[in-house]
């Protein structure tokens, strides 16, 4: 393998790991923070893709729809979280398993109902379907560095909000123990109802990003759901800084495991025996992991609570 | 409502357990004479799922080990009928105590790794080994991949399972025999101090006692009888694939227990029969009011769902339980 | 005690006589369609079912002339419910027939239980190798292919048109191993590469990047259901349609065109069905089922069609429902299909031409398939020889 198809490969595994990250920035606050099991995070991210295909194919214009589905998805945090969630705080963690699973089927369902059974069309605008060459005979194509880079903002906006204000320092007093913020005059239920709204917004801005790139379909969300469940357990809970950096090596791990590691076993071993095990292992590459650093770091790499 | 009240009026959770048995063992009796032997399937189905669903229980609901990944130990009791029989080994027995060896060992390993953590820590890594466990049998190609193996009935010397009642009553005799051993474990001293951990681990420590040691034994019990399930699962379908090892079906097995009622003996039971029922019955429901909105019979189950968190704390075995204060106490305002 | 016993069985007598309010048995010829309705895959269920009511449109409600009924079950793509179901279609509504059935494993596992009890199999989609070859029963027909039927007429095709190199790329499941050996078994070039992807995998980038590396000439992929709207976007969007041709099966169909439109232009696959076969059954077919649910049908809406069509001309020139009786019919062959008249194998796999066809817009702008050229007449599969009935 070549230095620019590793190069190249590093940047997909960026890509898909900024992804992961803003799905998993919520969750690892809503998880950490408030303590609450909620398992319907994927669904926020089928509400943020559904909202920006279905606005593209009415306005016409990628960018409009994509800025207008943010708010939107926002909005549903919001109302979720007042309508069910804030109900579900003082149960214990099977109770709000039990509950956001219902959560799931309910969501697929409706999405089934309104929008038909079948994929949405999302495509790329032209303007966002060229390359750019990253080094002279790689082109990478325009969209996904745009992922990068909004992933990479958006990184950067929460960081800043957690760490630099004055939300954040409640956030981050409230991870390290609720009753005693609480006792200190924060107000609780309204961060509560913020974390959670912004975690949905995040994870919905991940959907609309992976609109074009990928199928917009009932059910889209519980892979990627599963996936950064492993981030943020592997980044420690309740963790921010955790998540990102974890999201990014599960990407990259992730990517090059598929990629690399049938390569790696072909080498060491008869073609037949590594077709078998080289795609095997890859799919277990992420458990793997999580599981290794686990068994060394029982609460993940960065865990909030000391 | 007021015949649910009348019909659980001071039922206790043994009483549910062994009410319900009796009424699988009679369920037969009732489909031979209403010409419906198709319901003896669904039965045996809800037995085998509500018996794993048991066995995960102990950890879950008594051991406040929240396990992701059972269903990975159904699948290997499955496969340790499939794959003896690949090899030519047909006897039911021995595929039994295949199942609870390699279960057992594999309880041990994984038990021993996970209970590094705790908390959210610990379903995740259970999912994790569940899932390493299912793409590893997914690509198993001599066994047939994700598409499984096609089997037949084991042979249990004395049963013939091809006569369908017999494989009934040998699913439901385990089932009981399950039941007396959980019965007996939760009772023992042993599942006092699984429930002391579960409470308050650092306390028991302070005893003297070593939790670790509990809670492996625990987990290891659970996984074994996960693992019997599995294969009478394989019997019963006659048919072997990853697919009962999806972490969605640990899922369904914890959906199973929080619905019926955590740490309660009969609530995984009771729960299965609630879960199975309602996906048979939902959809034929839907199709008698809106037909075109049968397939979309979930957008009922999972509000049911969210409904029960809401307005039965402690699952059905709860609600069934403070329907039957709540008539005790009647009584005596009515004295 | 006794109250709960009563109570079990009072709620198991509601519940059941719920379900089974149906009136008692006649002599109507009754049809279990099995197909995944809820869930992920539900479309391709809906497709299926939509044809499976249009054909019985056609047959003004009759099957080989009797009164007819369909029962359809949702079989969630899970084997266990999938095995409950055929069992619940045999003993409680005693049907002549299950049909349908969309993936290999649920086949799978309800081969044993079906042909066991003496009722006819009819598979609409599902063709997996083993009960083509030893395992298969004769209570089992076949209304669509083998699984290594369509590939091994790509294979051909790039053989015959001299493609020197190709790249291989398919999930790591079973199907996707399947497919990649039926493409080889008739290639005989070089294969520089030959990846399994994750199955339910939803960026290809890391593939698609490895790929550009090798440069190959062609490449062959199998991404069936929502992987192949992935795959294909990503291809379209990485802009390698500069540097390989993509050669797909089971990748882009009716299902998948609709969210594809035209990223998918100019993709070719092998099928041994396409909505302008030129037949007049095939015509009508798409032609009302255009009419009546707007957009093309499927091949699995094809294939269930056919499998209806089957049934109908089994009972009637059998002139009963009788499993053996349809069986001899159908195991003889010509049965009028959208894909003309359909011959069997020995093993009651259909010999079948398999076609060459390309992603097109028609006159309206709508993408479909269009045959450019027949890869394979009368292609039978390579299993039929180890099948002893």
């Amino acid at each position: 393998m070549t230095f620019t198809l590793l190069l190249e490969q590093i940047f997909n595994g960026l890509q898909s790991g900024v992804t992961l990250f803003l799905i998993a920035a919520g969750l690892t606050l809503i998880l950490g923070v408030m303590n609450f099991v909620f398992l319907a995070h994927g669904a926020q991210v089928m509400i943020g893709a559904y909202a920006a295909a279905s606005l593209i194919s009415i306005t016409g214009n990628f960018y409009v729809a994509a800025l207008a589905a943010i708010p939107i998805t926002f909005l549903c945090g919001y109302v979720l979280e007042y309508l069910l969630i804030r109900h579900l705080y003082q149960r214990d963690h099977m109770d709000q398993v039990l509950a956001t699973f219902g959560l799931i089927l309910f969501f697929n369902e409706l999405i089934r109902i309104g929008f038909g059974p079948a994929a949405l069309f999302s495509n790329l605008p032209p303007s966002l379907s060229g390359f750019v060459y990253i080094l002279p005979d790689s082109p990478y194509p325009v969209y996904r560095l745009l992922v990068i880079g909004v992933g990479l903002v958006c990184a950067a906006g929460i960081y800043y909000l957690v760490t630099r204000t004055k939300i954040g320092a409640m956030v981050r007093a409230g991870a390290s123990n609720e009753s005693m913020a609480a006792a200190l005059g924060v107000n609780i239920r309204l961060l509560r109802r913020f974390i959670f709204s912004a975690g949905a917004c995040f994870a919905g801005i991940a959907g609309i990003m992976l609109g074009p790139l990928t199928a917009v379909e009932p059910g889209m969300g519980e892979p990627l759901l599963i996936l950064s469940l492993v981030v943020i357990i592997i980044g420690g809970l309740g963790s921010v800084h955790g998540a990102f950096i974890a999201a990014v090596v599960v990407g990259i791990v992730d990517t090059l495991g598929r990629v690399v590691l049938p390569l790696l076993l072909r080498s060491v071993m008869e073609q037949s025996a590594a077709d078998g095990a080289g795609p095997a292992l890859a799919s277990m590459m992420v458990y793997l992991l999580m599981t290794v650093v686990l068994v060394f770091k029982p609460t993940g790499l960065f865990p909030a609570k000391g | 409502m007021d015949l649910f009240k009348f019909l659980w009026t001071g039922v206790k959770e043994q009483q549910m357990l062994f009410g319900l048995l009796t009424g699988f063992a009679l369920f037969p009796i009732y489909t031979a004479y209403a010409d419906l032997p198709f319901w003896n399937d669904v039965a045996m189905r809800i037995m085998l799922l509500g018996m794993a669903a048991m066995g995960l229980n102990l950890i879950l609901g008594y051991g406040g080990m929240v396990s992701f990944g059972h269903a990975a130990f159904v699948g290997i009791g499955a496969y340790c009928a499939g794959i003896s029989q690949f090899y030519g080994l047909n006897n039911g027995w021995a595929h039994l105590g295949l199942s609870l060896g390699v279960c057992g060992i594999l309880g041990l390993v994984i038990s021993f790794l996970a209970l590094r953590t705790s908390g959210i820590y610990f379903i995740m890594i259970t999912l994790a080994f569940a899932q390493m466990l299912f793409f590893l049998f997914v690509s198993l190609e001599q066994y047939g991949g994700d598409d499984g193996m096609s089997i037949n009935r084991a042979d249990f010397m004395l049963f013939d399972l091809y006569n369908p009642l017999r494989l009934y009553y040998l699913i439901w005799s385990a089932l009981l025999i399950i039941s007396v051993i959980l019965l007996f474990i939760v009772h023992s001293r042993f599942g006092v101090v699984l429930r002391a951990i579960n409470n308050n681990e650092s306390r028991v420590e302070a005893l003297g006692l070593s939790p670790l040691r509990y809670k492996v034994t625990g987990y290891i019990i659970s996984a074994m009888i996960c693992g019997v399930a599995g294969t009478l699962f394989a019997s019963w379908q006659e048919y072997v694939s990853p697919d009962i090892m999806h972490w969605s079906r640990s899922g369904e097995l914890m959906i199973i227990i929080i619905l019926g009622g955590l740490a309660t003996l009969a609530g995984p039971l009771l729960g299965a029969v609630v879960f199975f029922i309602l996906e048979e019955l939902l959809p034929e429901l839907l199709n008698l009011v809106a037909p075109s909105y049968a397939e979309n019979w979930m957008i009922i189950f999972g509000p049911i769902m969210i409904f029960v968190v809401l307005f039965a704390r402690g699952g059905l075995m709860g609600w069934v339980s403070r329907l039957a204060a709540r008539r005790m106490s009647d009584h005596g305002v009515g004295q | 005690m006794k109250r709960i016993v009563v109570a079990i069985l009072a709620i198991a007598a509601v519940a059941s006589g719920a379900v089974f309010l149906l009136p008692a048995q006649n002599n109507k010829v009754k049809v279990g369609y099995m197909t995944t309705l809820s869930g992920g895959a539900g479309i391709i269920g809906k497709q299926m079912q939509n044809a499976v009511n249009l054909a019985m449109e056609h047959t003004n409600g009759k099957l080989g002339g009797k009164d007819a009924e369909v029962i359809f079950v949702d079989d969630q793509r899970k084997p266990d419910v999938a095995k409950q179901l055929a069992n619940r279609l045999i003993k409680s509504d005693k049907v002549d027939v299950i049909a349908g059935v969309i993936w290999s494993n649920l086949l799978m596992a309800i081969h044993k239980p079906v042909t066991r009890s003496d009722t006819l199999l009819i598979s609409s989609n599902a063709g997996p190798s083993p009960i083509a070859g030893e395992g298969c029963h004769k209570n089992f027909v076949s209304m669509s292919w083998q699984n290594d039927q369509t590939p091994e007429g790509m294979g051909k095709y790039l053989q015959d048109s001299g493609v020197k190199s190709v790249y291989l790329m398919a999930p790591n499941y079973q199907a996707g191993k399947d497919m990649l050996s039926g493409f080889k078994r008739h290639y005989t070039g070089d294969i520089v590469g030959e990846v399994y992807t994750k199955l339910g995998q939803a960026d290809f980038q890391a593939e698609l990047s490895a790929l550009r590396a090798v440069k190959p000439a062609a490449t062959f992929v199998f991404q069936p259901g929502g992987m192949g709207i992935n795959f294909v976007k990503q291809w379209n969007q990485a802009g390698m349609n500069d540097l390989s041709k993509l050669f797909t099966v089971f990748t882009v169909d009716g299902v998948s065109l609709p969210a594809l439109k035209d990223t998918a232009l100019g993709v070719i696959a092998t099928q041994t069905w396409s909505p302008d076969l030129d037949n007049a059954m095939n015509q009508k077919f798409v032609a009302d089922y255009q009419a009546k649910h707007g957009g093309y049908p499927s091949f699995y809406a094809a294939q269930a069609y056919d499998t209806m069509m089957a049934i109908d001309y089994a009972i009637g020139k059998a002139g009963s429902a009788d499993t053996e009786a349809m069986r001899a019919v159908l195991a003889d062959g010509g049965i009028p299909t959208t894909r003309g008249e359909l011959q069997m194998n020995t093993n009651q796999f259909p010999i079948q031409n398999v076609y060459l066809r390309e992603v097109v817009l028609d006159s309206d702008g709508v993408a479909t398939t269009k045959v450019i050229d027949t890869v394979f007449e009368d292609h039978g599969d390579a299993y039929a020889k180890d099948c002893k009935f």
